[in-house]
């Protein structure tokens, strides 16, 4: 299938390869249906574009590129919902955004993808973990903020 | 909005398998139990909130926005699982 996109132009993509969230995402509950794609300038950089809307992608990054001491723990009840028969099968994605001149990650909500099925969620993780992390320069240690 | 009035240790049950208990009142907080089946996630509505909010701004981000992350990457897996992994921009 053909999707119009605002930031990337029109990309042909197989039904195949998109993700069905089937809650949306917390404030895009409208937006079911996901492509992943590839930056083509930064291999780290991945964006979630919406098909229903071509003005809604979010860049996403394994996280435990930038935050080498990640941990997260994800409750049952939310990870149900993609009933991953392996957790094998789960990709770990989180959602970048920019406050000021800071780009940032969210920590606390993860998005988990079950490559398998090519379904995905975005969770909470339990514990005090930071919804703006701040990306500044080669930083290993949790800082929280705002 | 259905509003209940409840004493220490008392619950009301939503549907048949959610069931929320007071356990415990000290001035202006309450703790409540919450019992649900494992596949209602069960959430602090500020925090949900929030996440809303953060999706929201992140939606609008524009890739010159983001392209400082790549001098911030350290090395380790790159977000794509290699399917849907065509080249994305132009």
């Amino acid at each position: 299938m053909r999707i119009n996109t605002t930031r990337f132009g029109r990309i042909d993509i197989e039904t195949d390869d998109l993700l069905h969230f089937a809650s949306g995402l917390p404030g895009l509950e409208d937006c079911q249906r996901w492509a992943l794609l590839a930056d083509a300038g930064n291999d780290a950089l991945g964006w979630l574009q919406a098909t229903s809307r071509s003005d809604v992608a979010l860049a996403v990054v394994s996280p435990r590129r930038f935050v080498p001491d990640y941990q997260v723990r994800i409750p049952r009840s939310e990870l149900s919902p993609l009933a991953m028969r392996d957790l094998r099968d789960a990709q770990l994605l989180v959602v970048v955004a920019r406050h000021a001149e800071t780009l940032t990650l969210n920590l606390k909500a993860p998005i988990v993808i079950n490559v398998e099925a090519r379904t995905g969620r975005q969770v909470v993780a339990s514990g005090d973990l930071p919804m703006r992390y701040e990306l500044v320069g080669q930083r290993s240690s949790l800082k929280k903020s705002a | 909005m259905l509003v209940l009035s409840r004493q220490r240790d008392e619950s009301i049950m939503i549907g048949d398998s959610i069931v929320v208990t007071i356990v415990d009142i000290r001035g202006d907080k309450v703790r409540l139990g919450i019992n649900a089946p494992a596949e209602v996630p069960v959430h602090r509505q500020e925090v949900y909130e929030a996440i809303q909010r953060e999706n929201v701004r992140a939606s609008r981000l524009a890739p010159e926005q983001a392209e400082e992350i790549g001098k911030l990457a350290g090395r380790g897996p790159v977000p794509n699982s290699g399917k849907a992994g065509e080249s994305a921009r132009g």
